[in-house]
């Protein structure tokens, strides 16, 4: 295989000066709000984020912004600018843009922000999401997403849905793996159990069974209707600047150990491996530019819009044996208490499709973690290091991050 | 250097087999590679030398599934309808309709089931520009 990152030589080290860090994030709760407007969502959260790293705006010398799916208006405008109006950053910002890739956006994101902290491009930069799904209009998004990474001249007359690229990824994963209707539905109530335990998530006061699970409406076979993401209303932001300019705000903070990724298609039609997907090469490139090994990690966020996303990416990261990625969920292994706790904020399906936002959600989960910053009953004990996985469009790639908590000296 | 296909009429041109009853592939006349989905240069060898070849017509079910709701505007009236993932024999892939089996539904069809493409009137397919599959069965021609 060739290899597309750079190698481990030539990244910064750890402890590097320049090496670049996350030192804060913030979330909005997740769900349906129609009277939260998208700026105001923004700017709350560019707040809390900046709180949390003890920064005020005149901190931030760059903005990225997440883009938004909820309507052709909002996809258009020029945001990320009129974020740096809406933070009072007129002058000082050096630099506001989008970066894109669908619900992988937020990793890319993190590589484009470390990318330029380590190469003395930026000093500290706010990397902006929010989403307005639960209360957009329904006709508009569901024609924005059939044109969202589907081709529109080879593929558009079939009818074809995101649920249907769903149903396709798991009919083929049920085949492979001989995964039951009980057991991907497991992965759902798994997820319900962490998302109990968020005061952010959509679903934090909504039991949820199996039976429940299999007794819903078949919309694109195999998936049943509760084993659609929920779309929803939500904001996250995260701060990330070096380690220089990290140490005397908090106790901790936390460090990029390797990142890999792997595109596999445009089409889903066009993957010659369905069932496995890009997760396999996207870990290796991981596991090879930092050094660590599965059995180096405590925990994981792993994208997962349907069951069957995140269990091809656990099989193929190596986080279980291959084939058994739902019999490990449905096993309790990844529940609150279990051996290697998986996606603890509930993830997409039960935390809320928040759009790109999903993964960046997931993202800041996994950041939050790593600073021992969650809520006491969510918190994993004496986490060090996880991994993040991401995947966009019709899981057109597979984009793994493995971080770090380093301590520090300083703050909180 | 020939330019058989012009940069614009890609799609045009498959719709056309498909309307005439032929499922077509773009092939590279350069490195003689098959193409699909059709593209503006050979994605192996960069020529823009191409041309099509009717395809055999038969290929592998990577995967499928049955939309029952939820369809993209306009698609309200064909619920419930079947999608598939296809390996063709020429080893190139592409996302079909899937007709159903004898009892009306799609139950017939498997994961790696053998199945043939399966023209559609031309009317049908200029209202929807689709490639159709069904299944192969036992006692079908090879």
């Amino acid at each position: 295989m060739t290899e597309t990152s750079a190698t481990a030589s030539l990244r910064v080290p750890a402890g590097a000066p320049n090496d670049p860090v996350f030192i804060g994030v913030g979330e909005l709760e997740s769900g349906r709000f129609p009277d939260r407007s998208f700026i105001a969502a923004l700017t709350e959260v560019a707040i809390r984020a900046l709180e949390d790293a003890t920064m005020a705006p005149a901190d931030v010398d760059t903005i990225i912004l997440i883009p938004n799916l909820h309507s052709f208006d909002d996809q258009a405008d020029l945001i990320f600018s009129r974020m740096v109006e809406e933070l009072g950053l007129s002058r000082q910002a050096k630099a506001s843009f989008m970066v894109h890739s669908g619900g992988s956006t937020s990793d890319n994101a993190v590589r484009v922000a470390s990318g330029l902290i380590a190469a003395g491009h930026a000093r500290t930069v706010l990397v902006l999401q929010a989403e307005r799904w639960g209360s957009a209009d329904l006709s508009e998004m569901v024609t924005m997403l059939t044109a969202n990474g589907i081709p529109q001249e080879w593929e558009r007359a079939s009818g074809i849905t995101f649920n249907a690229v769903g149903g396709l990824i798991t009919q083929r994963y049920m085949y492979e793996s001989g995964s039951t209707p009980e057991e991907m539905a497991s992965v759902c109530v798994a997820l319900r159990e962490w998302a109990k335990l968020n005061p952010n998530a959509m679903f934090r006061n909504r039991d949820l069974t199996v039976e429940q699970v299999l007794g819903s409406k078949m919309v694109s076979d195999p998936i049943h209707a509760l084993e659609c993401p929920p779309l929803a209303d939500g904001a996250a932001a995260f701060v990330m600047t070096s380690a220089e300019n990290a140490a005397a705000r908090r106790d901790a903070a936390v460090r990029i150990a390797g990142s890999g990724g792997c595109v596999s298609h445009y089409a889903l039609a066009q993957d010659t491996d369905i069932g496995a997907l890009g997760w396999k090469i996207a870990g290796d490139r991981a596991w090879k530019q930092s050094g660590w090994s599965p059995s180096d990690l405590q925990f994981a966020e792993v994208y997962d819009s349907y069951a069957a996303i995140t269990t091809i990416a656990c099989e193929g990261l190596g986080l279980c044996e291959p084939g058994e990625g739902a019999r490990w969920f449905a096993s309790g292994a990844t529940s609150p208490g279990g051996d290697f706790p998986m996606n603890t904020n509930g993830g997409l399906l039960s935390a809320g499709h928040t759009g790109v936002g999903g993964g960046m959600a997931l993202l800041i989960e996994g950041v939050r973690q790593l600073l021992h910053a969650a809520e006491p009953e969510r918190q994993v004990e004496a986490v060090e290091r996880g991994l993040i996985g991401g995947t966009g469009g019709t899981y057109m790639d597979a984009q793994v991050l493995l971080l770090e908590r380093v301590e520090q000296g300083g703050g909180r | 250097m020939s330019v058989e296909i012009p940069l614009s009429g890609l799609a045009d041109s498959f719709n056309q087999g498909l309307a005439e009853g032929r499922l077509l592939i773009q092939s590279c006349n350069k490195c003689g590679k098959p193409n699909m989905y059709p593209r503006y240069r050979c994605p192996f060898c960069q020529s823009n030398d191409l041309g099509w070849r009717q395809a055999t017509g038969r290929g592998v079910l990577l995967t499928y599934t049955v939309v029952r709701a939820v369809p993209p505007l306009g698609f309200e009236d064909d619920l419930p309808y079947a999608l598939g993932s296809i390996r063709l024999e020429e080893d190139v892939q592409l996302l079909a309709r899937l007709e159903p089996g004898d009892e009306g539904d799609w139950a017939v069809y498997a994961c790696d089931a053998t199945v043939e493409f399966a023209p559609r009137p031309a009317a049908e397919i200029d209202k929807r520009p689709v490639a159709w599959f069904r299944l192969v069965g036992e006692d079908a021609p090879s």
